[in-house]
């Protein structure tokens, strides 16, 4: 029974053995079934896989992490720095985005009407505790800028250059309660005088009794003698509304200035105003309305047949 | 009664041929790492008969071929696994100090394990497989009997259960 034993056991394992060596001899002659098996084993067990690297993925980092604890830290503390220092990059360029946007405009109204500038930043504003409008630019009479030269930015007037100094001016702005210029309606020869209000309107006195002004109309810098302080042609602002008081010697109007005085930050100073007036050049054009297509019908009335039996 | 066995065999060895595959593969060890799929065969073998260890062995090792991992050829694990666990059954059939103490089943699978890995070095370099580097190869069966070493004494009990419930046996360890 033992050696009946022993010998099926020994005549079991070489059939395995010869099977194994018979599979191995399949295999080294390339034959297409076992590349098949393995390929559907891989196939059955891909899913598998798939769901072992979800779960295992967090013990891994967190193995990982525990590993590589001096490096990961070294590591986020300077993804940390990376990133703070981008941000201050985005910030900067989003800064100086807007600000070549705004020195793109006031190149487009210098050179339409043939203005020589120098273009300078805002570095300070003036204190809302005094009662002055002011602000502070980075350029000064190293620049070629002198005292009362004309301050626009793309939009339009600004204000005039009260201080210069090496470096730096002071520009009065045009909302100073102190502020005074000349202005003359666009399309037409009527003059006025705009004065400051410490906002962003101002108060338009007109000269002429009987100037006609309406709301809407656009003001333009009448100009200086030597174009000091004031250069001609500079769209200052539109009217927003009339004021027509029984008795009242003159005509005045409430005007919004163009410029956004509440965002300077790159403005021009005019070095040099061109020898011929730039008349309305500069006058903001107004939008035209997109006209509605009509639609028109021709209606031909039929003869009646009562009218073509009689 | 052969079929349920070999149905619960062949579950078992399955199940942990897929662990190994899903989540053990997953895992980087120093030194090489381990198989709870070959510690598991070796131990099957080594508390089986004779036969029932080779039939073990030649299944084990099929599907050890089967895997998208292995390079050598179909029959390659096969007729190493076959040998090996015979080999094993052969010298323990009957010794009961040798099948009744745990330590000496542990040791027993740490040393077939490392006979395993460089019968399979040898053999695929006969079959014309590239092998790496020799202290490489040095410190991956080194380093492989070093983990099966660690990792069997967590697999013995669960084994020895699952062989019991496989073939209605009581093993006392």
């Amino acid at each position: 029974m033992r050696n009946g034993g022993e010998n099926r056991s020994r005549l079991l394992l070489v059939i395995l053995i010869v099977s194994a060596l018979f599979l191995i001899t399949l295999d080294l002659r390339g034959v297409n079934v076992i590349d098949g098996l393995r390929s559907g084993t891989q196939t059955a067990l891909s899913p598998f896989q798939r769901a072992g690297n979800v779960v295992l993925t967090p013990v891994k980092n967190f193995v990982n992490d525990i590993t590589h604890l001096g490096r990961t830290r070294n590591q986020i503390e300077d993804l940390r720095r990376q990133n703070q220092k981008l941000r201050e990059q985005l910030i900067s360029r989003k800064n100086q985005d807007g600000e070549i946007e705004q020195l793109k405009s006031i190149l487009d109204l210098a050179g339409t009407a043939s203005f020589k500038i120098v273009s300078a930043k805002v570095i300070a504003q003036g204190s809302s505790l005094a009662f002055t409008r002011t602000i502070t630019i980075d350029a000064g009479s190293g620049n070629g800028i002198k005292k009362n030269m004309t301050v626009i930015s793309g939009n339009g007037l600004v204000g005039v250059v009260k201080e210069v100094f090496a470096n730096s001016s002071i520009v009065m702005l045009a909302t100073d309660p102190a502020f005074k210029v000349g202005v003359r309606i666009a399309g037409s020869q009527q003059i006025g005088i705009l004065a400051g209000l410490g906002s962003s309107s101002a108060n338009l006195q007109l000269l002429d009794n009987q100037t006609t002004i309406k709301v809407g109309d656009i003001l333009l810098a009448r100009g200086s003698v030597n174009s000091q302080p004031f250069v001609p042609g500079v769209p200052v602002g539109r009217v927003t509304s009339v004021s027509n008081a029984a008795g009242a010697v003159t005509q005045g109007a409430t005007v919004r200035y163009f410029a956004n005085f509440g965002s300077l930050g790159v403005v021009s100073v005019v070095v040099k105003a061109p020898k011929a007036d730039p008349r309305d050049a500069l006058a903001p054009v107004k939008p035209v309305p997109t006209p509605i297509p009509t639609v028109t019908v021709f209606v031909t009335p039929t003869p009646s047949t009562s009218a073509s039996s009689n | 009664m052969f079929l349920r066995r070999f149905g619960v065999t062949g579950t078992i060895f399955t199940f942990f041929f897929v662990a190994q595959e899903a989540l053990v593969s997953q895992l980087t060890f120093p030194a090489g790492g381990f198989s709870i799929f070959l510690i598991l065969t070796l131990l099957w073998a080594a508390i089986s008969t004779p036969e029932v260890a080779a039939a073990v062995g030649f299944g084990a090792g099929i599907l050890l071929d089967l895997s998208p991992s292995t390079s050598g050829p179909l029959g390659h694990w096969t007729l190493i696994l076959v040998l090996m666990c015979y080999a094993i059954a052969f010298l323990s059939y009957g010794d009961e100090n040798m099948r009744g103490n745990p330590l000496s089943l542990i040791l027993i699978v740490t040393l077939a394990q490392v006979i395993v890995l460089v019968s399979y070095l040898i053999t695929g370099f006969l079959l014309g497989n590239i092998a790496t580097s020799f202290a490489q190869t040095l410190i991956t069966v080194i380093g492989s009997g070093f983990w099966t070493l660690v990792v069997t004494p967590l697999m013995l009990p669960a084994v020895i259960w699952l062989h019991d419930q496989a073939f209605d046996s009581r093993m006392r360890i």
